[in-house]
């Protein structure tokens, strides 16, 4: 049980990895000035969880 | 480089700016160590571990401090620390850590629970890091917290909280609330398990009266009072009688609902020979109509926000301008649970509970928690322990 | 200073600086944040990074369920699986028009009812079902009218209602018991709004319209569009059937193992880098929304601006409230979105609490009348985002207007709910 458990955490934990990547391609890609720091806001939580700050 | 590319290279350091100061901030607070000097009547310090090994090196291995006394008596059992964002359910522990002497019977002191909950601060509260007792030598810092576990050490949550054995579905987050995970589960969350291997301590030691220690918003009905299992009804009514008369304050009494599960006062009874008694002392840094949240309100508890609610009679504690000091709350944990100690040796003379050096409601007020507190500098380093 | 100008002030500064940027057409979002560290500056906290970033981490999971929700979506609706589904119900079923818009309906509420977003609702069946409504000879109107009314009420419906999650969450109450005081109201609300609007019209023309759906890909059946639905149920019913012997999967990695399975049973071959993509792009402007709704709700709450709101709002006569309902719930919503349900929720079920109604079906009734509030400017993204994808190309008013009938019976619904919740406590089955 304990390792099945760890195994999801795992598994959030490598999505959250790969939300990051999505958004900073995106984040690159991006034109417009807003959506850029848009982006920047909305990847500060996902950093926060994948570097296990908060 | 084009204007775009510059742009974003701006944004993303002005976006770490922002990000790192944070990040040092979060991992401080995680990692704050709050020294314990311990008292001379501490005999022994164990860990959480030693009675349930699953949670061994987790951040929920808390330290137990035990108080052997002089004549043998019932043991008494004080959790502090369920929820980590209600100090005086620390600080009133603390008092005892540092000071008890058990002259009959045997003490066995928590502080941190739910040590998980005590590492990080509740999202969307604005709660200060931390915050800091004054004392004659400086000053000594806590760890502000938070009432569930850190989603650092217990992630993800359910879609729902199928509490273990009962079945009652409850909130998803509060399958990280420590009183809402009694009486454990082996083979569960690491709340889950914390609470299991509480209990385990609470069957090992032969606990026989079980306190868990809290504080609540003034909006909330269960407040300023002693919850009890159906076993410490004539317990509680005696020690609520006693501080009413004798100390000044008010203090009622409510039955621990049956079918409400989770919580301490219920499963605590009801897996363990233990009588289980929680105390609610007044909190109005957790109302929701608190104004500005600052280290000041938290330990001084005044607010005019909370006072106008009262005024329209929403709250069920009354508030004026004195506020509700951290003293006070913690002088209020620390007389109930000496009269529980007093009114149960009354009825068990043999087996009696007797603890000295630990100052009482009016004591704590005018002297102030930290004169109760010692410089962890001027103390033996063996004698001190770091939760 | 006393508690009461010194909040009041900073409010002031908030409000002032979200109407400056809004004047000058910076987003919704921007302008949430603007509000957010013009308030914190105001009150003297200078910009704290610590409470900046913890504010914005307040609704992770939630934007984690958004993008796995959506992402499933995205990819049913790539692979063929969406517009098997419409092309299927209409030729079955063109011949009976009451079953037609019954199904129609219900293809409606799916998406929003399990991501809690209504956008995504417009954006993965919307389209489909404004061309099959069309054919119906129902105007443009009213096509967008109906898309964007149940659109909305998706939203609210369970399991996934983020205005009833967050205010239950901003009080300290189980989101338990919701499911029908909100399911109930959603479903009569849409069907009465469909008929309404979409009774009348012509015989369907299911040439035409068959012409102009996506073909889906010769090898879509039904088989595999309803194995990733039952992979995600069957994760639902595993965590509720076994949840003391099974581990926790938590609701975006459920999505997420739908997702999977709907990309892997595709009869096309799939870019699932791209469709991420585009999912985080299309749902840029929600999951910004709730960072820049957490951060602003941190500040409101370290100035004490949100305690103001609330011992406000907690003190005002009951009745100006219960008439106040239809009013201040939509506008708080096209101001705030779903800050909303944290700023202006949190503290009307304290209210109803203290008055003694029930607070799951009166914090039901709110979040019904909430998303009508997406319409309207200053931020109106549902209904922009609506107009846009039903091809309504006449003026926004007159989208309004048509949905005017619909949207006051929904909003009679929803204060009846809170008036009455007392009564209708039996719908909690708790």
């Amino acid at each position: 049980m304990d390792f099945l458990t760890t195994i999801v955490t795992i598994l959030y934990y490598l999505f959250i990895a790969y939300i990051v990547f999505i958004l900073v391609l995106n984040l690159i890609k991006s034109k417009t000035w807003e959506k850029e720091i848009l982006y920047i806001i909305v990847l500060i939580p996902f950093l926060l969880r994948l570097f296990r700050l908060k | 480089m084009n204007i775009s590319a510059i742009r974003k290279i701006i944004f993303s350091a002005i976006g770490l700016i922002l990000f790192i100061p944070a990040g040092i901030s979060f991992y401080q607070s995680r990692h704050l160590k709050e020294p314990v000097v311990l008292s001379p009547g501490v005999s022994t310090v164990k860990r959480l571990s030693d009675y349930f090994p699953a949670i061994k090196g987790s951040t929920d291995d808390c330290h137990i401090y035990f108080f052997e006394g002089k004549e043998k008596g019932a043991t008494l059992m004080i959790l502090g620390g369920t929820h980590p964002e209600e100090p005086a359910g620390r600080l009133a522990p603390w008092l005892f850590a540092e000071n008890a002497v058990m002259e009959k019977g045997r003490l066995i002191v928590v502080l941190s629970a739910n040590r998980s909950a005590s590492t990080v601060t509740r999202i969307g509260g604005g709660y200060p890091p931390d915050f800091t007792i004054p004392t004659a030598w400086g000053g000594q810092k806590f760890r502000m917290g938070d009432r569930w576990s850190n989603p650092l050490d217990q992630w993800p949550d359910p879609e729902v909280y199928i509490h273990y054995p009962s079945n009652q579905n409850l909130a998803y987050v509060d399958i990280r609330n420590l009183n809402r995970t009694w009486p454990g589960r082996p083979n569960g969350t690491l709340t889950e398990k914390t609470t299991y291997a509480f209990m385990e301590l609470i069957r090992k030691e032969n606990v026989d009266i079980f306190i868990d220690l809290h504080e609540a918003e003034l909006q909330y009905p269960v407040i300023s009072t002693i919850v009890t299992h159906e076993k410490g009804q004539e317990l509680a009514t005696m020690v609520s009688m006693m501080l009413t008369d004798m100390e000044g304050f008010n203090i009622g009494t409510e039955f621990s609902p049956k079918n409400l599960h989770g919580l301490s006062h219920r499963e605590v009874g009801d897996y363990s020979n233990a009588i289980s008694l929680l105390f609610e002392a007044p909190e109005p840094f957790l109302d929701a109509t608190r104004g500005k949240t600052t280290r000041e309100q938290l330990l001084t508890g005044k607010d005019a926000f909370v006072m106008k609610a009262g005024e329209h009679g929403l709250l069920f504690e009354k508030i004026d301008e004195n506020g509700w000091p951290i003293d006070v709350r913690v002088g209020r944990h620390t007389s109930t649970i000496l009269q529980t100690m007093e009114s149960w040796t009354e009825d068990h003379p043999k087996k009696p509970l007797v603890c000295r050096n630990i100052p009482r409601y009016a004591e704590v007020i005018e002297k102030g928690i930290g004169t109760y507190l010692h410089d962890p500098k001027k103390a033996n380093s063996k004698r001190v322990v770091f939760e | 200073m006393n508690m009461f100008t010194y909040t009041e002030i900073i409010l002031g500064v908030m409000v002032l600086v979200y109407i400056l940027a809004k004047i000058f057409k910076i987003s919704t979002e921007l302008s949430m944040l603007a509000a957010a560290l013009a308030g914190s500056l105001a009150g003297g906290f200078g910009i704290p990074p610590r409470q900046i970033a913890e504010g914005s981490i307040t609704y992770l999971d939630i934007n984690l369920i958004f993008i796995t929700a959506t992402l499933f979506m995205n990819i049913l609706k790539e692979s063929g699986g969406i517009a098997f589904v419409v092309r299927g119900i209409l030729k079955k079923f063109h011949k009976n028009r009451a079953l037609l818009l019954i199904l129609l309906t219900f293809l409606l509420l799916v998406p929003g009812a399990l991501t809690g977003a209504g956008s995504v609702t417009v954006l993965i069946t919307g389209g489909m079902v404004a061309v099959v409504l069309n054919y119906m000879g129902i105007s443009k109107s009213k096509t967008a009218a109906i898309i964007f009314i149940i659109a909305g009420l998706s939203a609210a419906a369970p399991p996934v209602s983020l205005w009833a999650m967050m205010t239950a969450a901003g009080v300290n109450m189980p989101y338990v018991g919701f499911f029908m005081p909100l399911l109930i109201p959603c479903v009569v609300a849409a069907l009465i709004t469909i008929f309404l609007l979409g009774w009348k019209g012509e015989d369907t023309n299911i040439e035409k319209a068959l012409q102009e759906l996506p073909l889906p890909p010769d090898k879509m059946n039904w088989f595999k569009v309803i194995l990733p639905f039952f992979v995600f149920l069957f994760f639902i019913f595993m965590g509720r059937q076994w949840p003391h012997s099974t581990p926790i999967i938590g609701l975006p990695l459920m999505f997420l193992f739908a997702a999977l399975t709907s990309f892997l049973l595709s009869p096309v071959k799939l870019n699932f880098i791209k469709i991420s993509r585009d999912t985080i792009e299309q749902l840029l402007p929600l999951i910004g929304t709730l960072t820049a709704v957490g951060i602003l709700i941190q500040i409101m709450t370290l100035t004490g601006v949100r305690g103001l709101l609330a011992v406000t709002a907690v003190t005002l006569p009951v009745t100006l409230v219960f008439a106040g309902l239809f009013l201040m719930m939509p506008v708080s919503e096209a101001i705030l979105m779903y800050g909303a349900a944290p700023v202006i929720g949190v503290p009307l079920v304290l209210l109803f609490n203290t008055i003694g109604l029930n607070p799951i079906v009166a914090l039901a009734g709110l979040s019904v009348i909430w998303p009508l509030g997406d319409a309207l400017p200053p931020t109106a993204i549902i209904g922009r985002l609506t107009v846009q994808v039903v091809g309504y190309e006449d003026s926004y008013t007159k989208f309004l207007k048509t949905c005017i009938v619909p949207a006051v019976l929904i909003m009679i619904i929803g204060t009846v709910m809170v008036i009455f919740s007392k009564h209708l406590g039996f719908l909690t089955g708790l």
